[in-house]
Formats: structure tokens, C-alpha cells, sequence
């Protein structure tokens, strides 16, 4: 500020305003931040491919049982002991420890690269590679140390024959996808009779007559407020047989499933008639349509793009419930995913029988979060303020 | 537009000499929302061929008056008569007698799931029960009559705002409604799409429309009214000849709102 008081005939207009530029602390850029980025990359994939690999050559060499599984009880006696110890002496092969040595070791210099030169990398890509390899090499580093580690260790070798145990699926093939028909049957059956019941409660929900919304909130409310397994249990073993009905529990649960999904339903698509615009309901009503006309042909419409989103998450939560339905016990050909699993569990004692139906699961789902995403992105992008999704 | 030119002292037309030519009577009308009372007994009257331009600061009530002619809000006290039927009666058909007033609000509200064919179709069909051909005729006219003829298969969305306004117009017109109400139709429109609004209307007026418009454009109310009405704070404070109003504005609020706004 002095400076500008005794000089003036020496400032330039910018200076006059900004006062002197502070000191340039830069510091020479740092080089290679791609580099430290496929370091990163490179121990985790180093790490997955190693074992990946050399899980493959066990499984197809074949090298005979190895003592410390024949200690463990991993044994000519035990149902799928070549497949359980092939995977151990994998982990624990001298390739493997090469493995996790090599992955460390990149996986460290990723770390320490990326921390050291991220801040004098000159534009924020850079910089974001550099951080990236870094946050890589974190992972490999983690999980090989673990890996290690666990498959080093005694428990590991009951681990292993809990819940590694592949050979104890051989033959089931067909149960599994059984099991995967019938929990789609449930949960589509439960959403196609939900969405009727959701809608039509949501009409009722919104009525100006406390008289028409009183039993709708009453539903909504009470299978909102009790536990799904209750009300499977309820119907099945108490209401409908109390009625004098004797349903299968495949369709008891259906119903039910389909009567509980009505009330989240209901919910949803309050929610998504609640945000079409006001104006839309005046402008119908205004052109001489009835409310039900102006519902029917202006707001539901609009408002059923509005809640596919979130019904298909609905639909989602809906998919893993139906394994609930194991509490009325089916009979066998109508076994969903959960109980295949359970019932191969206790046929089997192996909680493979999990494993493998938590991936059952996860290929319904996935793709259907997926999708889910998809359609959002795509409302949210624009064609809703453009009107129409043609 | 001149046919009831014979000069009415300001603030008395809604006592008229009680003959049954009037469109629309409004009578003691009061307006509440909870607690807050927003009309405070307005009487009107409109004649069939009338263009009706009510102004007002904002919160005066002006568009509530707007919305209470076709009982999208339902007046809390008094009376609404639309050729000769009290709206207000319980027993009074609303839908079919909203069929002969169109509405055109500030926010367009076309249904931008249909195009806009379908816009103007859709109450032709379902309320008036006409037929697919006839429906598409007279929306085809009157998208016309709006200069919108090509825009038939368009959606709302890829219309400028002018446009959607005018077709908002259209849809309503459509019904061939013999009232039409207009609430501050230009207001959410980017300035330079505002004038092919107003020349719709000014055109629609001139062809002998009876029309009920609440707007801020004071160059259309002193060209285009027969009658203007100011308002403030629920209340009619003048009503007279457009041109007599802005030149001798009777009320000192009229006066200072008028050359705020000029």
C-alpha cells in the first residue's frame, strides 16, 4: 500500500487495484503422473490376474492332496476335497507369494509416487492421476496383505471348507435356476398386483374426503408398520385358514407380497402425482374435464414416467424379500433363490449353498440397479422439461 | 367492442338495470384463504362482446377474481353468474359450463406428454365427444388462426414460450367457449415473444370476444378494454373507460400505481 502512495507515476492501472502479485512458490512440474496412475492399476491387476492364473493351473494340474489338508480333514472322506485344497495350495503356493510380493511392492511405489508429486503436477488431470495411482495402489496393497495373511493362517483352512466348497453345487445347476424362476414369478406376481393396489390407493390417499382417505392411510399404515415375515405368517398360517381357504404357500405369498408392495407402491405414486404441476389439473379441469378425466388423461400419465424410477427400486427391495417366503414352508418344485440354498445347506452342511446364491441374486439385480440408473440419468437429462420421452 | 359505448360513470357498472343480457355477474364476492381475506366484495358485470382488463398491484386479488369466474378457486361468499346460471349453485353442471369459458394462465400449462395436436384434441374428445375428424379440423383452424399451423406434431417442449402461449390459446379456443379468461398471460414470457401474444388477443377482441384479461400490459388495456378495473387489496377501487382511467385517474392509489407502471 505504500508503495502505491509514494509512486504513482510508476504503477499500471492493474497494480493500482490489486496491489503486488504475490510470490510465484510453483516449483518445478512433476513428470510421469500417467505413469504413477498405471502403477497403480498395474498392482491391482498384477494381484487379480496372478491369482487368477494360478488358481487355474491348481485346478487343472491337479496335484495330489497336500498334508496339511489331509490334516485339516480335507480328505478323501470329505465331498469335494480336491477342489478345496486345489484352491489353499494355490494361495499358498510359492508363485503366489511372488504374487502378492509384486503386487506390494508397485503397489507401494504407486503410493509413494503419487503422494509425493500429485501437488506439483500443472493442470488438476494430472494431479487427479497421480492421486488416483495412489488411492490403487492403497487397494492392492490392502488386499494382498490380507490375502495373505488369511490364506496363511490356520483358520483359513476351515474357511475354506465352509464356504469354498464348489463341488458341493455339482448337480444343482437346475435348482438354481429353478429357484431363480420362482423368485421372479414371486416378485413380479407381488409388483404387477402392487402397482394396482398402489394406485388406486394413491387415488384414494389423495381424495379431498377425509372419508375416502381414512381406510386407504389405514392400509398404507398397517403393512407399512408390521414386518413382511409377520404378515406372511399371519395369512398363511392364521387369516386365510381361518377364512376357510387353503392356498399354496407359493400363493399365499404371492398375494401377501403383492398386498404389502401395494402399500409402498401407494406411496410412490402419491408422491409422483403430488409433483405434476398444479396448473396441469387446472388447465383440464378448466377445459371442462371431470377430476377423474383430468387424472386420468393429464396427471397419471405424467406422473408414471415420474415413478419408474423409484418403483423399479421398489422392485428391486421387492426381489430380495421373496426369500422370505421360506418361513411358510414350500414344497420342493417351489423353491425360490433363498431356499434352494437353505435346503442344499442342510443336505450338505456347506455354506457354498450361500455363496453361490448370493451370485443368483446379484444376476437378477444388478442389471436391474443398472437399469434403474439408466432411466434416471435419462429423466433427469432433460426430456422431462422437454416434454415428451418420444 | 364499441357496442355498449354509452358512458357509465366509473365504479357503478356492476349496478346495471338488472336486464338478463349480461355474460357474467359477479355479486358480493368474497374470497378467503385461511385467515387471509383476499377479495373483499367484488360486483361485476361483463356483456357479451366486452373485453374486461383488470390491473392491480400483485396480492391485490385480481387473478383470484380471474380464477373465481370459472370456480377454479370456489368463491367463500357471494355470487358468479354465466348466462344466466349461478356457478356458485351446488347443483350447477361446472364441467359443462367451464366448456363454454376458456382459461389461459401465465404458466402455459400445456400437457407436454402429448403433442400439440393432442393438446387440443384431447377435451374435444373426451368432454365435447367429438369424432377424430372434426376434432382434428377445428384444432387445425385454430392453430392456424394462431399461426401455429406447422407446430400440429410438435411436443410443448420444443416451442419457445410465445409459441406454447398461443397454443394454450388454441386449445382453448378449440372448445369455441363464449368467454375467454386470460391470467397474466404475457407475464412469464421473455419480452420480445410478448407481442404475438397480445395481437392474438388483441385480433380475438376485435372479432367480438368477450374476454376477462388481468395483465400488467398497460398498452393492451388502454387499446384493447372496454372497460378496465383496478384493484387493491381485494378490492374494486375504480372502474371506468381505459383511456379515461389513464387520462384522469379518479383514485390517488390509481394514480400512483399508474405512474409507477407508465
Amino acid at each position: 500500500m505504500a508503495i502505491s502512495a509514494t509512486r504513482p507515476e510508476e504503477q499500471s492501472v492493474g497494480s493500482a487495484i490489486t496491489g503486488e502479485a504475490p510470490p510465484d512458490v510453483r516449483g518445478p512440474t512433476a513428470p510421469f503422473p500417467r505413469a504413477i496412475f498405471l502403477l497403480g492399476l498395474a498392482s491391482l491387476l498384477v494381484l487379480a490376474i496372478g491369482t487368477v492364473a494360478i488358481q487355474i493351473d491348481y485346478a487343472v494340474v491337479a496335484p495330489p492332496l497336500s498334508q496339511e489338508c489331509i490334516n485339516a480333514g480335507i480328505d478323501a472322506d470329505f465331498t469335494g476335497h480336491a477342489g478345496v485344497c486345489h484352491i489353499i495350495q494355490g494361495l499358498r503356493a510359492t508363485e503366489m507369494k511372488v504374487v502378492f510380493i509384486l503386487t506390494i511392492v508397485l503397489g507401494l511405489a504407486a503410493i509413494v509416487l503419487g503422494f509425493s508429486t500429485y501437488r506439483k503436477m500443472d493442470t488438476r488431470r494430472k494431479r487427479d492421476n497421480a492421486y488416483d495411482g495412489a488411492i490403487l495402489g492403497i487397494q492392492a496393497v490392502l488386499v494382498a496383505a490380507f490375502v495373505w495373511w488369511f490364506s496363511a493362517s490356520q483358520q483359513f483352512l476351515t474357511f475354506a471348507k465352509l464356504d469354498l466348497n464348489f463341488a458341493v453345487l455339482a448337480g444343482h445347476v437346475d435348482d438354481f435356476l429353478r429357484g431363480a424362476k420362482n423368485t421372479l414369478v414371486l416378485a413380479f406376481g407381488g409388483e404387477a398386483g402392487g402397482i394396482v393396489i398402489g394406485l388406486v390407493l394413491s387415488l384414494m390417499v389423495l381424495s379431498s374426503r377425509r372419508v375416502v382417505r381414512a381406510p386407504a392411510r389405514t392400509y398404507i399404515n398397517f403393512f407399512r408398520g408390521t414386518p413382511l415375515i409377520w404378515q406372511l405368517s399371519f395369512a398363511y398360517f392364521g387369516l386365510f385358514l381361518g377364512l376357510g381357504w387353503n392356498p399354496s404357500p407359493f400363493l399365499a405369498a404371492a398375494i401377501v407380497l403383492a398386498v404389502n408392495t401395494g402399500a409402498y407402491s401407494a406411496e410412490v405414486f402419491r408422491a409422483g402425482i403430488q409433483s405434476i404441476e398444479r396448473g396441469q389439473v387446472e388447465a383440464a379441469r378448466g377445459l371442462g374435464m371431470t377430476y377423474l378425466q383430468s387424472m386420468r388423461y393429464v396427471v397419471v400419465p405424467q406422473a408414471i414416467r415420474r415413478v419408474i424410477p423409484p418403483l423399479m427400486n421398489e422392485f428391486v427391495i421387492l426381489i430380495k424379500d421373496t426369500s422370505l417366503v421360506i418361513v411358510l414352508g414350500l414344497a420342493a418344485s417351489q423353491f425360490e433363490l433363498y431356499s434352494t440354498s437353505q435346503d442344499l445347506y442342510s443336505s450338505t452342511f456347506s455354506a457354498t449353498a450361500f455363496v453361490a446364491v448370493a451370485l443368483g441374486y446379484l444376476a437378477v439385480t444388478l442389471p436391474l440397479i443398472a437399469l434403474v440408473n439408466y432411466v434416471e440419468r435419462r429423466l433427469r437429462s432433460g426430456l422431462v422439461g422437454a416434454g415428451g420421452v418420444h | 367492442m364499441q357496442a355498449n359505448g354509452q358512458d357509465k360513470p366509473n365504479g357503478h357498472v356492476g349496478a346495471r338495470d338488472g336486464s338478463d343480457e349480461a355474460l357474467v355477474r359477479i355479486e358480493g364476492l368474497h374470497k378467503w384463504f385461511g385467515n387471509h381475506h383476499v377479495l373483499k366484495g367484488i360486483d361485476v358485470t361483463l356483456d357479451p362482446g366486452e373485453v374486461q382488463v383488470v390491473i392491480g398491484p400483485s396480492g391485490s386479488g385480481k387473478s383470484t377474481l380471474l380464477r373465481c369466474v370459472n370456480l377454479l378457486e370456489i368463491p367463500s361468499e357471494g355470487h358468479v353468474w354465466f348466462r344466466g346460471s349461478d356457478l356458485t349453485d351446488i347443483r350447477t353442471d361446472l364441467n359443462r359450463m367451464r366448456t363454454h369459458m376458456g382459461i389461459v394462465f401465465q404458466s402455459f400449462n400445456l400437457f407436454p406428454h402429448k403433442t400439440v395436436m393432442k393438446n387440443i384434441t384431447l377435451a374435444l374428445h373426451k368432454v365435447l365427444g367429438l369424432g377424430d375428424e372434426e376434432a382434428r379440423s377445428r384444432a387445425v383452424e385454430q392453430l392456424e388462426h394462431v399461426g401455429l399451423g406447422q407446430k400440429a406434431d410438435a411436443y410443448p417442449g420444443q416451442l419457445s414460450g410465445g409459441q406454447q402461449q398461443r397454443v394454450a390459446i388454441a386449445r382453448a379456443l378449440a372448445m369455441e367457449p363464449t368467454l375467454m379468461l386470460f391470467d397474466e398471460v404475457t407475464s412469464a414470457l421473455d419480452p420480445e415473444l410478448v407481442g404475438e401474444v397480445l395481437e392474438v388477443m388483441q385480433e380475438l377482441a376485435e372479432g367480438g370476444m368477450t374476454m376477462m384479461v388481468v395483465t400488467h400490459e398497460m398498452g393492451f388495456a388502454r387499446e384493447v378494454g372496454t372497460w378496465l378495473l383496478f384493484m387493491e387489496d381485494g378490492v374494486v377501487l375504480e372502474r371506468g373507460k381505459p383511456k379515461e382511467i389513464f387520462a384522469n385517474p379518479q383514485h390517488e392509489r390509481t394514480k400512483t400505481f399508474l405512474s409507477a407502471v407508465l
